[in-house]
């Protein structure tokens, strides 16, 4: 058995992982971006990651004018009207629970295009 | 059925828990007649297991709807294939999975693994057992995959991206990996708890570390390979919570792979490699639980179920006991030797480890940091791509650099005179290859460039192992260049074998720099006869064409591609919409060109009434290196796994006697 470890080494170490611990926290807080529900939209001005269920018939255009549908509150009524341009998945439609980055303009949320995805549901109930 | 389904789970839980009960008596006070009935416990478990997993097959196969889970995931008109696959394409059938793989696992790791020696034996077999008591417990009495109900008249079919001959390999691949790495922890567990802790147990389960860590990167690259060809956004790897959880446990594995060698040549890092095991099982069941909970945000997310909290206690308990075991046996866990230099094989071993550990716990902040924010700040927030490239490429970088470095620098001390002679040749071809890149015009992108030097470092110094270990034995005499290259390989599988697993990665780090940093997109909305050009390409729109098969219809949009006045073929991307499940699928069209290794892949976007196409277009280098490195790696692990003769006569002499004597 080799002599004493020196505590040196140690501080070293846990040094290393605390600079790295501060570095993360730090880039996760500057680069993260809320995920908020359409009534926690209020106040809200920079980027954000809206979640919500499709409320309402889907309309326009998403590779011209711009794809407009409702976004709701997964348990509750509150919506907010959405305007999307770009690549629209296959599991999208009213119902379905959709995630959407962009920003609340004038009461209208203004998606970044190309971000939205829905979630998908590895289950179906059954169609009664 | 479904009775004797419920029966076979309640015979495995008991069985199971008989197994981790006796067991545990058993070691604790040596009574040697207990640990054999708490083994043939573990394997009657498998038996009942097994029964169970039939029994769902069967109902499967026959379209008994009177099984909910039958009749939630299959319909008539689905393929008999795919009726089969939905085993795993839902909930309860994938925990059973689980429980089958591990009880399979447990029954040819306790019978084959002897090496380990009789005392850790009897502790694997209670440590198996609880893990399995778990799954047993979970699938008896919270989500049972025999729920029976009224047979409706039909199904409700099966998610149509679930619909791909890749749902019959990824799920059980990513199975055999996750589970694969609880026999390890089992294995170190069990010497922990029997105070064995010399490096045994490594060398028992060495075989089983890697078959699991193999599968587990075979299955994540099926997937990738999956999601680009089939869900049709041009990338194979988004950074979602689903694919990062096999990802971290692959990552905690592969440092792992790398010290216990460490630990077997020099005696050291044995705390560091309970603890990478720990992390490994611990990762792999968390992996599990994030597929399977619906607790974070994912593009995979399944419906909110009543697993997570049972999950999330398992783990929290398995953690908490592992690490206070290991706090115990702090003593037994010294290291026979020190670090002599920071020059050395064992120090480029022990940096890799550091920046593979720091990679995957970094991706487990980004993963978690939703439900941290959120119950710090009250407001869940979310980190994406950006964070996840960063650390990619401030870890993932200097770790290519480290597989060219490694093979090169001398055990123990390297001298500087050494290490200039052998660095010469690759440093020479990385310098001429990043002039030859930027002044090809690889420089628009930095870290293309830089992953593009290393990579050519990396490859450079691993052809001079080669051909050093070639000359060598061929100076040995007697044989040709191929029968000194092949005798080298086989003499020395494990080295050989993980040159070529090093290969493998430098062709994926090839494949997705050139995919990512170099890649061409556009978009236009194109009408019959309208064309499009991208990265040469010229591209005409034919008008659709609609077809109507079994369970869908078929739209497909004829596109011409042509490349400077030469015709390539018609494509044809499209969109399926299934009747039974009213949905659509994205079907993308990708014409792969074997010489450059690129693809240009197809996206019919939007089909519009008026008879146009918004066609999305992408041109992607060197993408197919990704698949390539897949084969690579599948070479190289089973050149690594391959029974080596000699080496077992040596560790038999190693360690048989010890075993006879303790």
């Amino acid at each position: 058995m080799p002599g004493k470890r020196s505590p040196a080494r140690l501080i070293v170490a846990l040094s290393v992982a605390a600079v790295l611990a501060v570095f993360l926290i730090y880039t996760s807080l500057a680069g993260g971006t809320p995920s908020l529900q359409p009534s926690q939209l209020r106040g809200h001005d920079g980027r954000v990651s809206l979640v919500g269920i499709v409320a309402g018939r889907p309309a326009g255009d998403a590779h011209a004018g711009g794809l407009r549908f409702q976004l709701r509150d997964r348990h509750a009524m509150t919506s907010v009207p959405v305007v999307y341009k770009g690549t629209v998945p296959d599991l999208f439609k009213t119902g379905r629970e959709v995630v959407v980055d962009g920003k609340l303009r004038n009461g209208v949320f203004v998606a970044v295009p190309d971000t939205l995805v829905t979630k998908c549901p590895s289950k179906y109930t059954p169609k009664k | 059925m479904a009775d004797l389904g419920r029966a076979a789970l309640v015979t495995a839980f008991l069985l199971l828990a008989y197994a981790s009960v006796a067991g545990t008596a058993a070691a604790w006070h040596r009574r040697r007649r207990l640990a054999e009935s708490a083994q043939n416990a573990l394997l009657a478990a498998f038996g009942a297991t097994a029964v169970a997993t039939v029994v769902l097959l069967v109902a499967l196969g026959r379209h008994d709807f009177s099984f909910s889970y039958v009749a939630d995931h299959t319909s008539r008109e689905l393929p008999l294939g795919y009726t089969l696959t939905a085993f795993w394409g839902g909930q309860e059938g994938s925990l059973l999975l689980w429980l089958f793989v591990l009880c399979a696992y447990s029954v040819l790791a306790v019978l084959t693994a002897r090496r380990a020696g009789r005392e850790t034996l009897a502790w694997v077999v209670p440590t198996l057992g609880f893990v399995g008591t778990f799954f047993a417990f979970m699938l008896t009495f919270v989500a049972s995959p025999f729920a029976s109900q009224v047979a409706p008249a039909d199904g409700a079919g099966l998610n149509p991206s679930l619909q791909n001959p890749y749902m019959a390999i990824h799920p059980p691949m990513l199975y055999l990996g996750y589970v694969g790495l609880t026999v390890p922890f089992a294995f170190a567990m069990g010497a922990l708890l029997a105070r064995r802790t010399d490096e045994r147990w490594i060398v028992a389960t060495r075989r089983w570390t890697l078959a699991a860590w193999a599968f587990l990167g075979v299955g994540q690259l099926l997937g990738a390979h999956w999601a680009y060809v089939e869900i049709g956004w041009g990338g194979y790897y988004a950074w979602d919570p689903v694919e990062n959880a096999a990802l971290m446990p692959w990552l905690a594995a592969t440092a792992f792979l790398h010290s216990v060698m460490i630990q077997e040549k020099r005696g050291m890092l044995k705390v560091w490699n309970v603890l990478l095991v720990v992390l490994a099982f611990c990762l792999s069941l968390f992996g599990t639980f994030l597929t399977r909970s619906g607790i974070i945000q994912s593009i995979h997310s399944f419906t909110q179920s009543s697993i997570g909290p049972w999950f999330l206690g398992f783990i929290c308990l398995v953690t908490a006991a592992s690490l206070t075991l290991v706090f115990l046996r702090l003593p037994l866990l010294r290291a026979q030797t020190r670090l002599e230099s920071l020059v050395s094989r064992e120090a480029t071993f022990l940096y890799n480890n550091l920046l593979l550990v720091a990679l995957a716990l970094t991706i487990l902040w980004g993963v978690v940091y939703p439900l941290l924010s959120e119950a710090v700040t009250g407001e869940a927030s979310t980190v994406s791509k950006p964070y996840y490239n960063f650390f990619l490429h401030t870890f993932g970088l200097p770790l290519l650099l480290l597989m060219g470095i490694g093979p090169l620098v001398a055990w123990r001390r390297a001298s500087l005179r050494a290490l200039g002679r052998t660095f010469l040749w690759p440093l020479g071809a990385a310098v001429a290859g990043g002039i030859a890149l930027l002044l090809a015009g690889a420089g628009s992108s930095r870290v293309g460039v830089i992953a593009y030097t290393f990579s050519i470092f990396v490859l450079a110094s691993i052809a001079l192992e080669f051909a050093r270990g070639t000359s060598a034995r061929r100076a040995l005499g007697g044989v040709g260049w191929a029968g000194a290259f092949s005798s080298l390989i086989a003499r020395n599988r494990r080295r050989y074998g993980g040159y070529v697993v090093h290969a493998a990665v430098v062709l994926l780090a090839i494949g997705i720099a050139g995919s990512s940093a170099y890649q061409t997109v556009r978009e236009q909305r194109l009408h019959p006869g309208d064309e499009m050009t991208v990265a040469g390409n010229r591209l005409v729109f034919r008008g659709f064409q609609t077809t109507n098969e079994s369970n869908h219809r078929a739209i497909r949009a004829n596109v011409d591609v042509y490349h400077g006045g030469e015709y390539l073929g018609r494509y044809r991307p499209g969109k399926n919409q299934y009747f039974a499940e009213d949905q659509v699928s994205n079907e993308v069209s990708i014409r792969h060109d074997l010489l450059t290794g690129g693809d240009l892949f197809l996206i019919a976007d939007q089909v519009n009434g008026d008879g146009s196409v918004d066609l999305k277009a992408l041109q992607k280098p060197l993408v197919n290196l990704i698949w390539l490195a897949g084969l690579v790696f599948i070479g190289g692990s089973l050149i690594t796994l391959w029974p080596d003769a000699r080496e077992e006569r040596r560790l038999a002499e190693r360690y048989e006697g010890a075993t006879v004597r303790a």
